[in-house]
């Protein structure tokens, strides 16, 4: 019998996420309310989303997606388009100005639907969904894996970069789209600059790691976890690997359109640079430095690893690239898990105080 | 924004001119992707840092003009032998150790790739250099309406003189005997006495090395700034993974593609070419994973 790692016991892994989101949500009352210091938090929660959707799809679903900045951009720009039909009035001023610059004479119909609040969140949210599922059928029905998907979701992303570039008079291309006001929904409006911006936040990476660990600690988890091990075996066994596939990666869009849409009510603005190649391969850092295989290590990945440039100064931002890329080689070379590798390997050395149960060990024993 | 700005009506002359860029194009295209060509179709890795082996290139040229004063056509030799000697060492310093982890290898040339461009900035700066060419180089060749740079003309030889030269030399060699060998199963070939170790070091130094020339070329052709190199290695990996990462998949691709983005970009704009090819790559792929001309292949 394999010595029980308090790692790998359910119990305590549920009372960590608790606890530590539960101390999160106490930082503006402890810290005071800095605006910018919350707004700045509250970007870190966006990074967090993003490294969780990073860490269901490669970590667990075993889908290197270098193409998560896809999701995360469509939503982002639905949501602008949202935000900036909140602030025109539908009869003196129903054209974004820079519409008006592009030589727009009337809004265009892609817009339209965008000055319903609830339709264009819908909107955000849906189609970067669709767009995964179909681009997921397209990928994983032809059975392709691997660096395949990099190259593929790779050029995907470069492709809509480029048509956000482009599309000037639909997208404001290289100047992006600054709504003016903050975010309204039904009768609250969410100040970029306060405490409830970071609730906001961190709400919303709270509960879709919690949604997440869930999911994978049901049967539809270690399915995927089958496939991501041995894709040849579980089809032996009969499950259908594509549609498993397809679900997790369009999952994956998901949880990394809501960063896009929370990520815009944040920052009051989208551009280009959300649907960039550096970016995405970033957000991959990330969650390959805390831990892929852990929902919490790359969560905490992408806010060490942010925090940590924030605060390393400006004297040392011209060499942040080169630790980043040296500790990110290190990292692949020598902690393929990550620190949370690494955390699973020192706690395996305090002894287990819980009582086994058999039936809340996840099985990750590998 | 109207359908008539939108789409370029067909008109003969111009359009003869838009196959003839769609060639240089296809000729860059070609000279980026040779490199990871050797890479990937030999030792499977998916080589991020390619595009900065370019720009490793084309800043060594550049170093060799500004301090020295050398001729230009002296620093494309120079740029082929010192970038290989840098890929020789990442490959022994790192990829070596993870040649059973393919995905891993993407990841870790990117923060290679990471450490290369913000050195070049921090030693160099980040705004844009030039490099001089020849006088020779510099005129336009005109053939009835047709005009064309004639560096274009000359990298396009180029370009096919070291297809020539790869392809001797993994063809006809003794060296691409071991090579091949070590491709289709190493551990056989390493029974048979091939150091496939060194194989492997040696292939990845040639890899950069043609990397390397290659950046020192475009230097010549556009300005160099440390980070040129993304720019070349979306493309470069798709004529790779379309050409099935074999020497004649990588030149009919880029010669397919630079066509197609030719001809869409004359009809409509650069952009939206781009799109539509990648596009069709995409789907592309879904349908022959194993490249445009390999009959088969087995599913990793």
């Amino acid at each position: 019998m394999e010595k029980r790692n308090l790692y790998h016991d359910k119990r305590a892994q549920w009372a960590v996420y608790l606890v530590a989101f539960g101390v999160l949500a106490l930082i503006p009352v402890w810290m005071g309310d800095d605006p910018f210091t919350l707004n700045q938090y509250a970007r870190y929660g966006v990074f967090g989303i993003l490294a969780l959707s990073v860490s269901l799809v490669w970590g667990f679903g075993g889908i290197l997606s270098l193409g998560q900045g896809i999701a995360f951009g469509m939503a982002a720009y639905g949501m602008a388009a949202t935000m900036q039909m909140q602030y025109q009035d539908p009869v003196n001023d129903p054209i974004p100005s820079f519409m008006l610059t592009n030589e727009l004479t009337a809004l265009p119909t892609v817009w339209e639907p965008f000055w319903h609040t609830s339709v264009g969140l819908i909107l955000a949210m849906g189609i970067p969904v669709v767009f995964f599922v179909l681009f997921g059928l397209l990928m994983f029905q032809a059975r392709l894996a691997g660096a395949f998907v990099a190259i593929m979701t790779l050029a995907m992303l470069g492709a809509w970069y480029n048509m956000a570039y482009d599309m000037q008079p639909f997208t404001a291309g290289f100047n992006g789209i600054s709504p003016p006001n903050a975010f309204q929904a039904f009768g609250v409006e969410v100040d970029p600059y306060s405490s409830m911006i970071y609730w906001v936040s961190l709400g919303v990476l709270a509960a879709l790691t919690l949604l997440t660990k869930l999911l994978l600690q049901s049967k539809f988890g270690t399915i995927i976890q089958a496939i991501r091990d041995d894709s040849e075996r579980a089809r032996f066994l009969g499950y259908n690997v594509a549609f498993y596939q397809v679900v997790v990666f369009a999952l994956g869009g998901l949880i990394a359109a809501l960063g896009g849409m929370v990520w815009v009510i944040i920052v009051q603005y989208v551009s280009p640079t959300a649907l960039e190649i550096f970016f995405s391969i970033t957000i991959v850092i990330w969650a390959a430095v805390g831990g892929r295989m852990s929902l919490f290590g790359a969560i905490f990945g992408a806010i060490f690893i942010n925090a940590a440039q924030s605060y390393v100064g400006d004297e040392f931002q011209a060499t942040w690239f080169i630790i980043l890329g040296t500790v990110f080689i290190v990292v692949v070379r020598f902690l393929p898990k990550g620190f949370a590798g690494l955390f699973e390997y020192a706690i395996s050395f305090v002894p287990n105080p819980l009582p086994p149960s058999r039936s809340l060990i996840s099985g990750q024993q590998k | 924004m109207s359908v008539h700005d939108f789409w370029t009506p067909f008109a003969l002359e111009p359009f003869i001119n838009a196959l003839i860029i769609g060639l240089s194009l296809a000729s860059i295209w070609l000279v980026a992707a040779l490199g990871l060509t050797i890479i990937y179709g030999t030792m499977g890795v998916i080589n991020m840092a390619h595009g900065e082996f370019i720009m490793l290139g084309a800043y060594i040229t550049w170093i060799l003009q500004y301090f020295l004063g050398f001729p230009w056509l002296l620093c494309l030799p120079i740029s082929f032998v010192v970038v290989g000697f840098i890929g020789w060492l990442v490959e022994r310093g790192l990829i070596r150790h993870l040649y059973e982890r393919p995905l891993d290898t993407l990841l870790a040339t990117w923060g290679v790739s990471l450490v290369f461009i913000q050195s070049i900035r921090l030693i160099f700066g980040g705004e844009p250099q030039y490099i001089d060419t020849p006088e020779w180089l510099k005129s336009v060749i005109e053939i009835g309406f047709v005009y064309i740079p004639s560096i274009r003309i000359f990298i396009f030889g180029l370009a096919l003189g070291l297809v020539g030269l790869t392809w001797l030399l993994l063809y006809k060699s003794n060296f691409g005997v071991q090579v091949r060998a070590v491709m289709q199963n190493r551990e056989m070939a390493a029974s048979f006495g091939i150091n496939s170790s060194k194989v492997y070091g040696l292939t990845f130094a040639y890899g950069a090395g043609l990397a390397g020339i290659s950046g020192a070329m475009f230097s010549g052709l556009k300005t160099i700034f440390p980070d040129m190199g993304l720019g070349y290695v979306v493309e470069a990996f798709l004529v790779v993974v379309t050409g099935g990462g074999e020497l004649f998949g990588s030149l009919a691709t880029a010669g397919i593609m630079g066509e197609m983005f030719s001809i869409f970009s004359y009809f409509t704009n650069d952009t939206f070419a781009r799109f539509v090819l990648f596009v069709l790559i995409v789907i592309f792929l879904r349908f022959r994973p194993q490249g445009i001309f390999t009959p088969s292949m087995a599913r990793r």
